[in-house]
C-alpha cells in the first residue's frame, strides 16, 4: 500500500515536472521526436491524394536523409476514384504496400481481417505515448483488447459553415458568429433562399463527414453506429431531431434537392456554392486551398451552429492515417518511417503545405498551418477551433458507404420521412454488424 | 453477299409528294433526335463552369472556352493523355492481334483436312454462345492466377482469339476460287505465302469490316478493363472517364470534354470507312 | 509411329497439310479454350464454392444457388433486367423496322440519314451515359428543361426508383437503333422486288404489302434482332454502371442494378467470387434458354425461302 502511494506521489511528481518543463519548453521539445531506423530497406508507399505524394517525398527525403541513409521510398499514387479497390485487391493477393494511406471509415475492415501491422510495440518501444494525439484522432484506429493503436495519424479534417457573404449583404444579414444556434441558420436560410434569382439559402445535408453527421453530433448522439461499432444510431432521438430539422428547412423551399445539386456528395454541394447558387454550405477545411483560390465573390468561414439545447457545436473529425501492412518484410523500418511522418520534424512538412492540418498537437504546427494560408482575412481558426468537441468516424466503409448516400437520396431527394428512411438504413446497417451478425 | 439484290428501277419507287413529306419529317424529327446529345455534348464540353449551373440553357455557350476546358481536364486528370495512349495500345493490340489468330484459323479451318477439324471447329463456334458477362469473374481469376492483372497482357492478349472473327474470315475465306490458291501452291508457295499474297488481298472487304468492328469493340469496351486494369499504366479512355464520372467532383462542362475526346477517334473513323462500318453490321448480324 | 501417320493422312502430302492445318488452327483453338473454354468451364466448379479469394476456396455444394433463390436483390436485380427489356426491345425494334421501310425508299440524302442514325453505335457506351446523365439533370439538364411546359424540369430522374430505367432504356434504344436498323435494311434487300410488284400490281395496299409480303420475307431478320436485342439487355452493365456513378451505384434502393452489375459488385466488391458464378451462370442459362427458346419458335413463325420447297 505504502509502496502504490509513493509510486503515485512519484508519478504525479514526474507528471507535474514533465507539464512545467513542457509549459517552459514547448519551442524546443518536440511533442513526438524522430528516431534512426535500424536498418535501410525498400518501401512502398500508397497516397491517394496528388498533393501529399510531392509532400511525402520531401518529409520522405528527410528521413532518409537524417535518419535512415540508403532508404528508399517508392511513392505511387492512386486517385481516391479507386484507391480502395486497389488497396483491396491488393491485400486479397497479399500485396499491400509496406505503408499506406488508411482511412478511419476503413480501418474496420482491414483490422479485422489481420491484414495491417500492429504499430502498438513500435511506439512503447520510441516512447510514444499515444494520449497525445486527441481522441477523435486515434480512437478510430484502436484494435483489440488493449487498445492497440495500428495508425500513425497524418492529419485532420474538421467541417465549418462556408457562406457567401454577397448574398448575405444583398439579404441584410449580419454575418454568422461561432455562438449561433440552429434557430439562427434557419432563420437566415430562410431570409438568403431568393427562388427569382434561383438561389437557396442552404445546402448542409450531403453524405460522409462533412454532411448531416455533423448535425446529429451536436444533438449528443454518436452518427450512424455506436463507437463500439454495435448498433444503428439513426434511430436515436437525436439523429430523428437532427434529420428533422434539415428536411424541415428543405420542405420549406430553403435547401435544394440532391438532384438539383447533381449529387449527393460534398463536391456537389461545394461546386453549387461555388456557382453563386446556395449562400450557406458546410464543408471541410480540407477545401480552403481551392476555396481560397477559386471563388471569387466575398466569403467566409464559421463553426457550426450551436444546437439549441445541448449548446454544443461539434464537427466530424477524420484523420488520415499511416498504418503498415502485417505481412511487410521490413516492419521495422515501416514502423521507423511511420514514427517520423507522425514526428514533430515529419509533421511539419505538412504543417507548411496548404490545406493539411498536421495531426501532431504541437501549438506551433498548428500555428504554421493557419498562416500557411497566407495573408487572408477568412476564419481559417475556426477549423482549429472545430477540433474541441469533435466527433471521430466510427462507422466503417460497409455502413458508411452503403448507407450513407442512400439516407440522403432517400429523405433529401425522394421525399421519404424520416423515420422510414432510417428505419431503412438501420434495417440495413443492422445486418452488417458484426456482433448482431453472430 | 446479297444475290437477291434487286437495284433496277421500281414503279414502287415512285412517292407520292406526301408520302416524301411523311418521310422527310419522321427522318428529320428522328436524326435530331440523334444528334441532339452530341450537340450538348459539344456545347457543355465548351462552356466554363460558370455557365453550367445557369438558366435558361444556352446551346452556344456566352464565353466559348473549349481549349482551356482542355487544359483543365489535363490538370484535374493528368494522366487523360496516357488513357489516350492505352486506348490505341489496346486497340491496336487486339486487332493486330485478332487479325493474325483469326486469319490463320480461318484459313486453316476453310482450306485443310486434318483429324479432328469438325469438333475443334465446333467447339470454337460454340463459345459464341457464351457471354463474355457469364464468364468475366473467371476471366480475372484466371488472369490472376497468371499473375497478368493489371499489365496490357490482361488487356490485349485474351481479346486475340475470337470465335466470332474466325467464323466471319473463314465465310470470306470460303468465297474465294481455289483456284488461285491452287496456281500459287503449283509455283511452290508454303500455305502460309499463299495467305498472304493470294487469300487475304482478294478478302480486302471482308478484311476491313473485321477490322473496324474489332477496333470498336475495342475502344469502347469497359467492363473488362475495368476489372483488369488499376492505374494509369493501362487504363483506357473508357475506364478512365468513368473515373472522372465516379470522383463526383469533376465538373459536367470537363465530362463532356472527356466523352467528346474519347468519342472522337470513333467518330472520325466512321466517317472515313461508313462503307465498312455498315458491312460489319450487316455481318454481325450473319453469325447466325 | 504409322499410327499417327495413319490418323494424320494417308497420302504424305494429305499428312502435311493434315499437319499445316493443325499448325494453323492450334494459336487461336488453343488459345479460345483457355481463355474462353476453361473459364466457362471452372465457372461450374466455382458456382458450388465459396471463396473470397483470399483463403482457400470451400466446396458448398448447392448453397449458392440455394442463396440465390432467397436473395430478394438477385430478385430485384432480374426484374430490373426485365423491366428494361421490356422498355427498350419492342420500342427499339419498332423504331428501327420503321425507320429502315423509310430508308429504303428511293430518297435523295438516305445516306447521310443513315449515318446519322449510325452515329450513336460507334460510341462508347461510357461516354454516351455520361452524356446522357448530363442531359437528365434536373433543373440543368436537356430533359427537364425541354419538358419545362409540363413542370417536369426538377424530375429526378436519376434517382427516383420508379423514374430511373426509363432513361437508362432510352440510352439502350438511342445507341442500338441504327445497328437495328442496318440489319433491317440488309434483311429488305433480301425481299424480292417482284413480288411487292405483283401484290401492288393486284391491288394490294402499302399496308397488305407490307403486312403480307414484307414482313413475312422479312421475319429471319425480326427474328435475329429481336435475338440479338434481348441478348443485349440481359447484358446492360455500362449504363447503369455511369449514370447512378454521381449518387449511388445501381440506384436507390439497388432500384436499376441489373443481373450483370449485381455479379460485378457480387465479384469486385465484395469479393464473393463464388456466388458472383452462380450468378453468372444464371445469367448464361436464361440468355442461353432465351436462344433456345426462340430457336424453337422460330420453326414455328419465320418464313424461309426453302420452306417452300
Amino acid at each position: 500500500m505504502v509502496k502504490r502511494t509513493l509510486q503515485k506521489t512519484v508519478l504525479l511528481a514526474a507528471l507535474a515536472l514533465v507539464l512545467l518543463t513542457g509549459g517552459v519548453l514547448a519551442q524546443e521539445e518536440p511533442v513526438i521526436p524522430a528516431q534512426a531506423c535500424a536498418e535501410a530497406g525498400t518501401l512502398d508507399l500508397w497516397v491517394w491524394d496528388e498533393n501529399w505524394a510531392s509532400i511525402l517525398e520531401e518529409s520522405t527525403n528527410a528521413w532518409i536523409e537524417s535518419y535512415c541513409p540508403g532508404a528508399v521510398v517508392n511513392i505511387t499514387v492512386h486517385p481516391w476514384g479507386q484507391y480502395w479497390d486497389l488497396v483491396q485487391t491488393a491485400a486479397t493477393s497479399g500485396d499491400l504496400p509496406d505503408v499506406f494511406n488508411m482511412s478511419q471509415d476503413r480501418f474496420y475492415f482491414y483490422a479485422s481481417n489481420d491484414a495491417l501491422l500492429d504499430l502498438q510495440p513500435y511506439w512503447d518501444e520510441y516512447g510514444v505515448d499515444t494520449t497525445v494525439w486527441g481522441t477523435g484522432l486515434v480512437d478510430p484506429y484502436r484494435w483489440g483488447s488493449n487498445g492497440d493503436l495500428y495508425a500513425g495519424p497524418v492529419n485532420w479534417d474538421t467541417v465549418a459553415i462556408y457562406y457567401n457573404k454577397d448574398l448575405f449583404d444583398a439579404a441584410g444579414l449580419e454575418y454568422p458568429t461561432s455562438d449561433w444556434t440552429w434557430d439562427d441558420f434557419a432563420a437566415a436560410a430562410a431570409a438568403l433562399t431568393n427562388p427569382q434569382n434561383d438561389v437557396y439559402g442552404a445546402a448542409v445535408f450531403n453524405e460522409y463527414q462533412s454532411g448531416y453527421p455533423n448535425w446529429i453530433a451536436a444533438t449528443g448522439t454518436t452518427p450512424v453506429a455506436e463507437e463500439g461499432r454495435t448498433a444503428c444510431t439513426l434511430q436515436d432521438e437525436g439523429s430523428i431531431e437532427a434529420l428533422n430539422f434539415l428536411k424541415g428547412l428543405q420542405d420549406e423551399g430553403y435547401m435544394p434537392t440532391v438532384s438539383i445539386l447533381g449529387g449527393s456528395s460534398a463536391n456537389d454541394s461545394f461546386a453549387y456554392w461555388s456557382a453563386g447558387r446556395v449562400a450557406v454550405v458546410t464543408g471541410g477545411s480540407w477545401l480552403l486551398p481551392q476555396a481560397l483560390e477559386e471563388i471569387t465573390f466575398n466569403w467566409d468561414v464559421v463553426q457550426l451552429p450551436r444546437h439549441p439545447e445541448t449548446g454544443r457545436t461539434r464537427s466530424i473529425l477524420h484523420s488520415v492515417g499511416y498504418v503498415a501492412a502485417a505481412n511487410t518484410e521490413v516492419p521495422d523500418l515501416a514502423a521507423n518511417l511511420i514514427l517520423f511522418l507522425s514526428s514533430d520534424e515529419g509533421q511539419r512538412f505538412f504543417a507548411e503545405a496548404s490545406g493539411v492540418a498536421p495531426a501532431n498537437p504541437s501549438p506551433e504546427l498548428q500555428q504554421i498551418w493557419v498562416d500557411s494560408f497566407g495573408d487572408t482575412d477568412i476564419n481559417i481558426q475556426a477549423f482549429v477551433d472545430a477540433t474541441t468537441d469533435s466527433q471521430g468516424v466510427t462507422a466503417f466503409s460497409e455502413i458508411w458507404d452503403a448507407i450513407n448516400t442512400e439516407i440522403v437520396l432517400n429523405i433529401f431527394d425522394l421525399g421519404v420521412s424520416v423515420e422510414e428512411a432510417t428505419q431503412t438504413a438501420c434495417d440495413f446497417i443492422n445486418t452488417q454488424l458484426p456482433e448482431t451478425a453472430q | 453477299m446479297n444475290p437477291t439484290r434487286d437495284n433496277r428501277p421500281s414503279f414502287l419507287d415512285r412517292l407520292s409528294l406526301l408520302d416524301r413529306l411523311v418521310a422527310y419529317s419522321v427522318l428529320i424529327v428522328g436524326a435530331v433526335l440523334m444528334v441532339l446529345p452530341f450537340v450538348w455534348m459539344v456545347s457543355t464540353a465548351c462552356k466554363p463552369s460558370s455557365e453550367l449551373n445557369r438558366l435558361p440553357l444556352r446551346w452556344i455557350p456566352e464565353e466559348p472556352t473549349c481549349l482551356e476546358n482542355v487544359r483543365s481536364l489535363n490538370e484535374t486528370s493528368p494522366d487523360f493523355d496516357q488513357y489516350l495512349r492505352n486506348s490505341i495500345i489496346l486497340t491496336v493490340g487486339r486487332t493486330v492481334g485478332q487479325f493474325i489468330t483469326c486469319s490463320l484459323a480461318a484459313y486453316g479451318f476453310a482450306r485443310f483436312e486434318f483429324p479432328g477439324k469438325r469438333v475443334l471447329f465446333a467447339a470454337s463456334l460454340a463459345l459464341l454462345m457464351v457471354p463474355f458477362q457469364a464468364i468475366v469473374v473467371q476471366e480475372y481469376l484466371l488472369l490472376r492466377r497468371l499473375d497478368w492483372l493489371y499489365t496490357f497482357a490482361a488487356l490485349i492478349i485474351p481479346g486475340i482469339f475470337s470465335a466470332f472473327a474466325l467464323f466471319l474470315l473463314r465465310q470470306a475465306f470460303l468465297q474465294i476460287p481455289i483456284e488461285l490458291e491452287e496456281a500459287a501452291m503449283m509455283d511452290g508457295a508454303n500455305p502460309l505465302q499463299v495467305l498472304w499474297s493470294v487469300t487475304l488481298p482478294l478478302s480486302l472487304p471482308a478484311l476491313a469490316a473485321f477490322a473496324v468492328i474489332t477496333v470498336q469493340a475495342a475502344w469502347n469496351d469497359f467492363l473488362f478493363p475495368v476489372i483488369v486494369s488499376n492505374s494509369a499504366a493501362t487504363r483506357p479512355l473508357t475506364v478512365g472517364i468513368a473515373l472522372l464520372q465516379g470522383e463526383r467532383s469533376t465538373p459536367w462542362n470537363l465530362l463532356m470534354m472527356g466523352s467528346l475526346l474519347a468519342t472522337l477517334p470513333m467518330l472520325i473513323l466512321f466517317i472515313l470507312l461508313q462503307r465498312y462500318f455498315i458491312e460489319g453490321v450487316a455481318l454481325t448480324g450473319s453469325r447466325r | 509411329m504409322t499410327v499417327i501417320q495413319n490418323w494424320l493422312g494417308r497420302t504424305p502430302l494429305a499428312r502435311r497439310r493434315a499437319l499445316w492445318g493443325l499448325a494453323l488452327v492450334a494459336p487461336n483453338t488453343v488459345g479460345l479454350l483457355v481463355f474462353f473454354g476453361i473459364p466457362t468451364l471452372i465457372s461450374f466448379a466455382t458456382s458450388l464454392q465459396e471463396w473470397n479469394g483470399l483463403r482457400p476456396p470451400a466446396y458448398i455444394g448447392l448453397d449458392n444457388f440455394e442463396r440465390l433463390l432467397r436473395d430478394e436483390g438477385f430478385w430485384k436485380a432480374l426484374g430490373n433486367t426485365l423491366k428494361l427489356l421490356l422498355l427498350s426491345v419492342p420500342t427499339g425494334v419498332v423504331l428501327a423496322l420503321g425507320l429502315a421501310l423509310i430508308l429504303n425508299q428511293q430518297l435523295r440524302g438516305r445516306t447521310l440519314f443513315r449515318a446519322i442514325y449510325f452515329l450513336p453505335v460507334v460510341t462508347s457506351t461510357v461516354a454516351a451515359s455520361i452524356v446522357w446523365t448530363w442531359i437528365f439533370q434536373p433543373r440543368y439538364g436537356l430533359v427537364g428543361n425541354l419538358l419545362e411546359p409540363f413542370g417536369l424540369r426538377d424530375t429526378n430522374w436519376l434517382t427516383r426508383p420508379d423514374l430511373i430505367l426509363l432513361p437508362i432504356a432510352i440510352v439502350t434504344i438511342w445507341q442500338r437503333l441504327g445497328f437495328d436498323m442496318i440489319l433491317f435494311l440488309a434483311g429488305l434487300q433480301n425481299v424480292p422486288r417482284v413480288l411487292l410488284e405483283a401484290a401492288a400490281i393486284d391491288g394490294a395496299t402499302r399496308w397488305q404489302r407490307f403486312r403480307h409480303v414484307t414482313l413475312p420475307m422479312l421475319s429471319p431478320t425480326t427474328f435475329l434482332v429481336v435475338i440479338l436485342s434481348i441478348i443485349n439487355a440481359f447484358q446492360i452493365f455500362d449504363q447503369v454502371y455511369i449514370m447512378t456513378a454521381r449518387t449511388t451505384r445501381g440506384g436507390v434502393g439497388g432500384s436499376a442494378t441489373t443481373m450483370t452489375l449485381l455479379m460485378y459488385e457480387t465479384a469486385f466488391t465484395r469479393n464473393e467470387f463464388g456466388y458472383a458464378s452462380a450468378i453468372a451462370l444464371t445469367l448464361f442459362v436464361i440468355i442461353l434458354s432465351v436462344t433456345i427458346i426462340q430457336l424453337r419458335l422460330q420453326r414455328r413463325w419465320v418464313y424461309y425461302e426453302s420452306d417452300q420447297g
